[in-house]
């Protein structure tokens, strides 16, 4: 594992090339930087060296014996010749012994064309085998889960993988059994392999043994057209590699040193198996083809666009501006995201423009840390976030940090999550307290006295102000929060312990928020905000917004999202444009939801996929959406990058055009864009902390948008307990990352993830409800009741009552009615 | 279910103690070992617990257990004969002296006889070779072994 | 006959402290405590003693490599052993435990080590008892726990006993094993001396080794460096067995002829000839009975073409068949390959499939050539010393008693032109 940077460099030879490189590289890496390629197989940079395939050997001047050049530190004038006669017939025979019970597949392997086993064979392979002994008989193709092959007969035993399972992952999960050469990579009695980051496996076995199930025999290597691009699922925003044939969607892979470098500033070479299997989407029988209006007649985009346009000006002329509205989503582009609220704020003339139901707005008063400061940070605090369920890398992320970097982490949460294990310390508070918590955190922070908290919030004075200690004692402290997750005040609470703790002497202190969605952090940059324009600026700020935006630039604030949803229902909102949300099912309210969009005169969707809400719609207009169409996004660590387009659509323009073309309807001076660039530029120019972002800047790494500061922190209500009535429990809605959704539909081939509705109550709780794992019980709030099967555990304090978000069709939401109070259920049998 | 018996339970608290407390994984071939006494031999179930107690994946106790020749993961018979096959005993004639055991005891070399009383294993060097032949039956060594010696010590067994 | 370690060897009841008191236990220890810690180590290193484990090497050296005042430390002692042909530890546990408890004790507060492990092969759970016994007996006398004889020095010394795995001898295996991992090598550098147990400096030392400190301390360095060669100090325990008439372990001043060891143990049986030996378990090169006058010590058995390993003498006379017993040892090493890396892991086998056919009388001529070459494509090219002990008697086999290998293979042909 490579350590902390380090600056003394050491000079050398190899192959009588002179080479200077950090002190502590070995050789495999100094070759590569003046390209010489030593083979390797064992040997990953992700998994440090290891040394057990003997691949990689080399001769070095002054050493008996050739070395492997993965495990060789460079030193001060070292001569290494990797072409001596020695080093390669030592190769040829390393070779040898690995195809020695190899099976020759490779016309039938999915591997070939991309094996290193293959390539180095070609290159330094002996011509002949000279075995007579049948292979040792391993087992073919069988699964290893449902996604994951595994062909034993073509191990190679380079233990990547379950070093992998080991390092990285740290569940141990994948192993190595037996010994000699009977040894097996195996899984607990060869259960399946089942975890949230298996497909890795796929990308770094050297050889064709560990396969993706879902790409296996659909094609060959060389019929592949790659595209590197970005996951569009969680706000990481992994680098990826989509694999297309013909205009056919394939497979993905991690962007990854093995098929082009690894984006260490965001997922350091691997993704989610989210990322890697749940694309399915972009080929769903499910999807938007064309534009539609709410009779079913099929339209052509530009009518159905200018439609649109239209109507909703119409509606602003008879009904004025604070008559239409716009809610976005977290999965939108930049392009996307920033268009739309043009399109609303200048041609329609209203700030009703949002994308989300909980509480936020942008800027922080600290720095927004980019995802690789969590390495170098003396500390992470990790609040009311499960990083495992809603940003999977980023889990792998702090594992990593806290092994190898010595980062302390400290857990501040209402539910048991998986960080819990690498957590130097975990406070579990009760569900709905987080506001009191922050606030008896702050006070610590500020040598106050700690008020007693454990009655309401569950957790000791003593905790909390030990927890100030380490924070205090910490130099750099990276803060990782999920604002979703954060009830009533406590969004404002966060960020005063932010300000707090980045005002506490000699501290770097910066924050990463973590909410769902892809572009949760564009989207806000992107104004989507009834309060902020573009780069958070808010309405406040009257004079710049109208540098930007000219003197017509509606400074009233709008509706948030739920604001609309109830000005709908009231019959005052007439018109909205509802982008690649579905409100009816993933707004608080449910159903009630879908009564008020029905009184809408106009409703538009613009969906990729059909929904509960398209079927409302009056006009659907058809979303391409990821795999189709290029944009930006900025990632939870505030880093803006290039999603590419995989796949192409020729029958329908991609949505910034779309939605360019929209507000051309309206103002035909409007600009037209050359491509989706054309958009980033405008945003270059129209959003502060944008302004060094366009194509060349964001090219393979990315580049951090500057983040704002925060318009200033609301005042310290101290947050009064709600109790609860009649042994109600407060329910907790606890996000899972495998939900059978439009996204992962029946047919994912990640379906043997789908979970049945669970319902987690506390011992104390089970035991008065008299309730035992395993019952059939219902949640119950007002009219909406949620059925689901108990599991009596200690994932949350007692007085609550958590439910994983498990599938749309489990109607949780309907639970839910204002996310900022408390939600009281009952547990019914 | 796998779990623990009093008596074992005493003996795996001794193994901890050895080790750091955040260490504790150095137990896992003393606490495979005690799970083995208990029931004959390491069942998947036992892993598991094993597992659980020192804070372990139950794969990664699969690996460790498999590693090792001296654990067993099917049941095996009362006595255990391990039979040196290696260089010096093989000088001294040990090949003969093994057939002569399995056929004693009718079963092929790997085999548990049908009233689970023995079960008869090849073993590499048991470091008594100069007192060859020797075999292992449980934890007691048995040397200088000849036919008829073969025969008294099994005959006391059973 | 000078006898340190196997002096009072068969004193009835030596395993008990009383008996082994009465014999002058215990007393080197007294005494050294009155030293400082760098003299103990002074004297070890200046005595000459060299590791008896089988790579051999010099024990105060290795001792003063540990990383400067990295705490804590450890000690572990390697009782593993698992070498082919070697039993001197066995004899060693299993009458004198105290022995090895006192060198044990004396190396800690050299090394200013406070914990120490013996690492017991599994195999010898009786001696672990016994070694069990042995240590409470120390802690009632004092010898060991907290300011053993009220020096301010702390010692602890806790058995862990292995479970079936030759490898785990090799001492970054073993260091796995005894971290609870599985008994794969480790990457060196770091040597244990640095990273070792729990990524602390540690200090690995066979049996024999730890035990030879007793009677080095006792009686000075000059006096053991005073026997055995210039090399080579002091006494050596062999293990003597295989063709000879009294096997058995025999405790020998270094240099002494190892046609002279034959006859300690009994020389050769009622008429048969001497054929091949290997001078140090399985893992070096036998050599052919024209060497056997090669005294026993390290530099000489390494001229002769072979090495002193871990002490033990394999004897074979004329009714042995080299081919067969090569492929005996061939089969341990497959057998015990931990399968790390690829060339051990495949070439073991590869070996002992091809070393099957010619013993069964299936081998072709070319067969000899390529056993040699796919011995040269494992030699110094293994992650550990296995892959290059496995190499040793094949190619010791072919270079001395290739007429073993051609009868076989000669018959091989008149088989297949019989059919
Ligand atoms: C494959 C292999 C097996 C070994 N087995 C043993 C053993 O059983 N006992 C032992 O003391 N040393 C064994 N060694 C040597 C150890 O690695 C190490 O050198 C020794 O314990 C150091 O102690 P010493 O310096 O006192 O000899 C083995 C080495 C190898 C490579
Ligand atoms: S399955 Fe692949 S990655 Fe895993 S050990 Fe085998 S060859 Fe290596
Ligand atoms: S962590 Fe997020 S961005 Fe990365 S692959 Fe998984 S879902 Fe996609
Ligand atoms: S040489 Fe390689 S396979 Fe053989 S024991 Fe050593 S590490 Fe294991
Ligand atoms: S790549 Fe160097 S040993 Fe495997």
């Amino acid at each position: 594992m490579p350590k902390k940077t380090q600056t003394e460099t050491v000079t050398l030879t190899i192959d009588g090339k002179t080479v200077t490189v950090p002190k502590g590289t070995v050789a495999v890496d100094a070759a590569k930087t003046v390209g010489i390629d030593i083979p390797v197989f064992c040997y990953h940079e992700k998994l440090g060296p290891f040394g057990c395939c003997r691949m990689c050997l080399v001769e070095v001047e002054k050493m008996p014996k050739l070395a492997t050049a993965c495990t060789q530190a460079v030193g001060q004038d070292m001569v290494i010749k990797t072409d001596s006669p020695k080093a390669v017939k030592g190769r040829q025979g390393v070779l040898e012994f690995t195809l020695l019970n190899h099976p020759l597949d490779c016309p039938v392997c999915d591997k070939g064309g991309e094996c290193p086993l293959q390539d180095n064979t070609f290159e330094h392979g002996p011509d002949l085998t000279r075995t007579e002994f049948t292979r040792y008989n391993r087992d073919k193709a069988v699964p290893l889960s449902p996604v994951v092959t595994i062909d034993r007969e073509r191990c190679i035993a380079c233990q990547r993988c379950t070093r992998y399972s080991d390092i990285v992952e740290q569940e141990t999960a994948l192993v190595m059994v037996n010994r000699g050469f009977q040894n097996r990579v195996q899984t607990f009695q060869d259960r399946p392999y089942d975890t949230r980051f298996s497909g890795n496996v796929v990308d770094i076995c050297p050889v064709g043994a560990l396969t993706n199930t879902t790409y296996r025999f659909k094609s060959r290597i060389w019929d592949l057209d790659n595209a590197e691009t970005l996951c569009a699922h969680c706000g990481v925003n992994c680098n990826i590699v989509v694999g297309v044939r013909s205009n056919e969607f394939m497979r993905v892979q991690a962007k990854s040193g093995e098929n082009s470098q690894a984006n260490d500033a965001v997922d350091d070479g691997w993704i989610c198996d989210k990322g890697r299997f749940g694309y399915g989407f972009v080929e769903s029988s499910n999807r938007v083809l064309k534009c539609r209006n709410g009779k079913g007649d099929t339209l052509e985009a530009n009518d159905a666009l200018g439609q649109a346009a239209t109507q909703l000006k119409k509606i602003t002329d008879e009904h004025g501006p604070q008559s239409v509205g716009f809610i976005g989503s977290p999965y939108g582009t930049n392009e996307e995201l920033y268009l739309y609220q043009k399109l609303f704020r200048q041609q329609l003339g209203t700030n009703n423009i949002d994308f989300k139901t909980y509480r936020q707005t942008p800027g922080l008063p600290v720095e927004h840390y980019d995802v690789g400061d969590i390495e170098t940070s003396d500390m992470v605090l990790l609040i009311a976030s499960d990083p495992t369920e809603e940003a999977p890398v980023l889990d792998l992320r702090i594992k990593k940090s806290v092994s190898f970097f010595d980062v302390k982490l400290a857990v501040l949460n209402d539910q048991k999550t998986d960080m819990d294990k690498p957590a130097a310390s975990s406070l579990r508070y009760n569900v709905g307290s987080e506001a009191e918590v922050l606030s008896a955190l702050i006070e610590a922070l500020n040598d106050k006295p700690v008020r007693g908290l454990e009655k309401t919030a569950g957790i000791a004075p003593k905790q909390i102000k030990d927890l100030a200690a380490t924070i205090q004692g910490s130099g750099k402290v990276c803060v990782i929060y999920n604002p979703a997750a954060l009830t009533g005040s406590a969004s404002d609470r966060i960020l005063e312990l932010l300000q707090t703790i980045g005002g506490l002497p000699d501290k770097q202190c910066g924050a990463i928020p973590v909410a769902p969605g892809t572009n949760a952090v564009g989207a806000l940059d992107m104004g989507a905000h009834p309060n902020f324009y573009p780069g958070g600026l808010a309405l406040s700020d009257s004079e710049k917004i109208k540098t930007l935006w000219g003197d017509e630039a509606p400074l009233q604030p709008g509706l948030s999202a739920l604001e609309m949803i109830q000005k709908a229902a009231s019959g005052e909102l007439k018109g909205l444009v509802v982008f690649r949300a579905n409100p009816v099912v993933d707004f608080p309210g449910g159903p009630t939801v879908a009564e008020a969009l029905k009184k809408l005169d106009y409703l538009v969707v613009h969906d990729m996929l059909e929904t509960e809400t398209t079927q409302l719609a009056n006009l659907v207009l058809a979303s391409n959406g990821p795999g189709y169409d290029d944009g930006t996004t900025t990632n939870i660590g505030g880093r803006v990058q290039f999603r590419k387009r995989s796949l192409v659509r020729e029958d329908h323009p991609p949505d910034w055009v779309l939605i360019s073309r929209m507000i051309r309807a309206l103002d035909p001076e409007a600009p037209s864009y050359k491509n989706s660039f054309g958009v980033t530029d405008e945003i270059s120019q129209k959003v502060p902390g944008y302004e060094a972002i366009n194509k060349n800047a964001i090219k393979g790494m990315g580049m951090p948008r500057k983040g704002s500061a925060c318009s200033e922190v609301q005042g310290n209500g101290a947050p009064a307990a709600e109790k609860s009535e009649n042994g109600a429990l407060r329910l907790r809605v606890a996000n899972y990352l495998f939900a059978h959704d439009k996204i992962l539909d029946a047919s994912s081939p990640l379906s043997h993830h789908f979970k049945s509705s669970t319902v987690y109550l506390n011992a104390e709780d089970a035991k008065a409800l008299g309730i035992e794992t395993g019952d059939e019980v219902k949640v119950v709030s007002g009219d909406a009741e949620v059925s689901a099967e108990a599991e009596v555990s200690d994932r949350c304090n007692p007085g609550a009552a958590l439910v994983p978000r498990v599938s749309d069709e489990q109607g949780l939401m309907a639970l839910v009615g204002d996310p900022d109070a408390a939600v009281w259920v009952q547990i019914k049998k | 279910m796998f779990a623990f018996s009093e008596t074992s339970e005493k003996e795996i608290e001794k193994q901890l103690v050895k080790y750091p407390p955040e260490r504790k994984k150095s137990a896992i071939l003393a606490l495979l070992r005690i799970a083995q006494q208990q029931n004959g031999y390491v069942s998947a179930e036992a892993m598991e617990e094993i597992g659980r107690r020192l804070d372990l994946s139950p794969a990664y106790v699969e690996s460790v257990c498999s590693f090792y020749t001296m654990y067993y993961t099917r049941p095996v018979g009362k006595y255990v004969i391990m039979f040196c096959i290696n260089v010096s005993c093989h000088l001294l004639d040990c090949d003969n002296l093994l057939e002569h055991t399995a056929k004693k005891l009718n079963i092929q070399v790997g085999e548990t006889t049908a009233d689970k009383m023995f079960t008869l294993l090849r073993e590499e060097c048991l470091a008594e070779c100069s007192r060859a032949p020797v075999m292992r039956i449980n934890n007691d060594y048995h040397v200088n072994l000849t036919p008829q010696k073969i025969d008294q010590i099994l005959d006391s067994l059973k | 006959m000078t006898q340190l370690l196997f002096k009072h060897i068969n004193v009835e009841g030596l395993a008990n402290i009383d008996v082994y008191e009465k014999h002058g236990g215990y007393e080197t220890l007294k005494k050294a405590l009155e030293q400082k810690p760098e003299e103990i180590l002074e004297t070890v290193k200046a005595s000459g003693l060299r590791g008896r484990g089988g790579a051999g090497f010099p024990t105060g050296l290795k001792w003063s490599f540990l990383a400067k005042d990295v705490f804590p430390r450890y000690l572990v002692c390697n009782a593993d052993e698992s070498e082919p042909g070697t039993c001197k530890d066995r004899e060693l546990l299993l009458k004198n435990p105290h022995l090895l408890i006192e060198g044990m004790i004396l190396c800690a507060y050299a090394c200013r080590v406070e914990i120490g492990y013996n690492y017991i092969r599994g195999e010898f759970y009786d001696l672990c008892e016994i070694f069990e016994k042995a240590l409470e007996e120390a802690y009632e006398r004092g010898y060991l726990g907290k300011n053993i004889l009220r020096s301010e020095f702390n010692l602890d010394i806790h058995t862990h006993l292995g479970a079936g795995a030759y490898i785990c001898g090799e001492e970054s295996a073993l260091l796995n094993s005894l971290e609870g991992m599985r008994g794969e090598p480790r990457l060196k550098p770091p040597f244990p001396a640095v990273e070792g147990l729990y990524g602390k400096p540690t200090v690995v030392n066979n049996v024999e080794t730890l035990c030879a400190v007793v009677p080095v301390v006792e009686g000075g360095a000059e006096a053991y460096a005073a026997l055995g060669t210039e090399k080579s100090k002091g006494t050596k325990l062999v293990s003597v067995s295989g063709h000879v008439r009294n096997p058995g372990n025999f405790e020998v001043v270094l240099g002494t002829p190892t046609s002279e060891i034959i006859e300690m143990a009994g020389g050769m049986r009622e008429g048969r000839k001497l054929k091949a030996f290997i001078p140090g378990g399985s893992s070096v090169p036998m050599l052919p009975a024209g060497k056997v006058d090669t005294p026993y010590d390290y530099e000489s058995l390494q001229a002769a073409g072979s090495m002193l390993g871990s002490g033990a003498l394999i004897v074979m006379d004329d009714s042995a068949n080299v081919v067969k017993e090569t492929l005996r040892i061939a089969s341990f090493y497959m057998h015990e390959s931990c399968g790390k890396c690829t060339p051990c892991r495949e070439g073991t086998r590869w070996l002992h499939q091809i070393l099957g056919e010619i013993e069964s009388g299936r081998g072709k001529d070319e067969n000899i050539e390529l056993l040699q070459d796919i011995s040269d494509n494992m030699s110094f090219k293994c992650f550990c010393p296995l892959g290059d002990a496995a190499i040793a008697p094949v190619l010791s086999g072919i270079a001395n008693f290739r007429e073993d290998y051609e009868e076989l293979l000669s018959q091989a042909k008149a088989g297949a032109a019989a059919e």
